[in-house]
């Protein structure tokens, strides 16, 4: 979706556990649902995807 | 792509400014997820920073990852915090632009504005600013921005593309995006997507 909306050398970090011992984690735990760092550019065009 | 929206935006958005208002309100209440510098410590952010915000400016932060753990931001940078919640990554940001950045923090709870700015207004940081507004339609000038931050808010958005094109607007070409955000790794139902009830709890 990133780079459909425009953006560019996209790098993402990796998986943090956010909902351990919350008391969402059984949630989280049922669909694999972790916290991710994400880094992108936006092209240098003046108009998304 | 398809953009169907699978949820009623409106209800989305009442949930969202009803929870987020008891984390403004009551940060140490009963919440889902953890809040406050017990999470900012569990996800890798600068303690060396943190440590010298005020409680108030840390206590509410519910975010789910760290924005800033991939790259920092240059002394300077004019910033967008989209979902700024009570400021707390609006903060950290204005500490790695200083004085001479500025950062715009933008948030619809009016509970997460008013305390953001009574913080803003404590630490004297004359360099950051919040806006209420929306992460689909952002006061803020076309390419304005040379960084766009935001934690854990895209995924409570019902229209995600509506979002980063917005992001693409505030920031000049060549800007960079840096957020965090959850992901799941099996498949959502779409009868579970469909649940306003599930997105906030």
């Amino acid at each position: 979706m990133l780079e459909d909306s425009g953006f560019e050398h996209v790098t993402i970090g990796p998986a943090v556990d956010t909902f351990a011992d919350a008391t969402g984690e059984a949630n989280a735990r049922s669909f694999e649902v972790y916290g991710y760092a994400f880094l992108a550019q936006r092209t240098a065009t003046n108009q998304s995807a | 792509m398809s953009n169907e929206l699978l949820v009623d935006v409106d209800k989305l958005r009442t949930q969202v400014r009803e929870k987020y208002r008891d984390v403004a309100i009551d940060p140490h209440g009963p919440h889902h997820f953890h809040t406050g510098r017990l999470l900012a410590n569990r996800l890798g952010y600068d303690n060396a920073i943190v440590d010298d915000l005020p409680d108030r400016a840390v206590e509410s932060f519910a975010g789910v990852g760290n924005p800033f753990s991939l790259q920092r931001i240059e002394e300077g940078a004019k910033v967008v915090d989209v979902g700024s919640g009570a400021g707390f990554d609006s903060f950290i940001a204005a500490t790695h632009v200083g004085p001479t950045g500025r950062v715009i923090g933008i948030d619809m709870t009016p509970e997460m504005l008013t305390k953001s700015r009574d913080t803003a207004a404590h630490l004297g940081f004359d360099h950051v600013e919040f806006r209420e507004g929306l992460a689909e339609a952002m006061p803020v000038d076309d390419a304005w921005a040379d960084v766009v931050i935001s934690n854990g808010v895209i995924n409570l958005c019902a229209d995600k593309q509506a979002v980063f094109a917005e992001i693409f607007r505030v920031l000049r070409p060549g800007g960079t995006l840096q957020f965090a955000d959850i992901a799941n790794g099996r498949p959502v139902p779409i009868e579970a997507v469909r649940d306003v009830d599930l997105w906030t709890g």
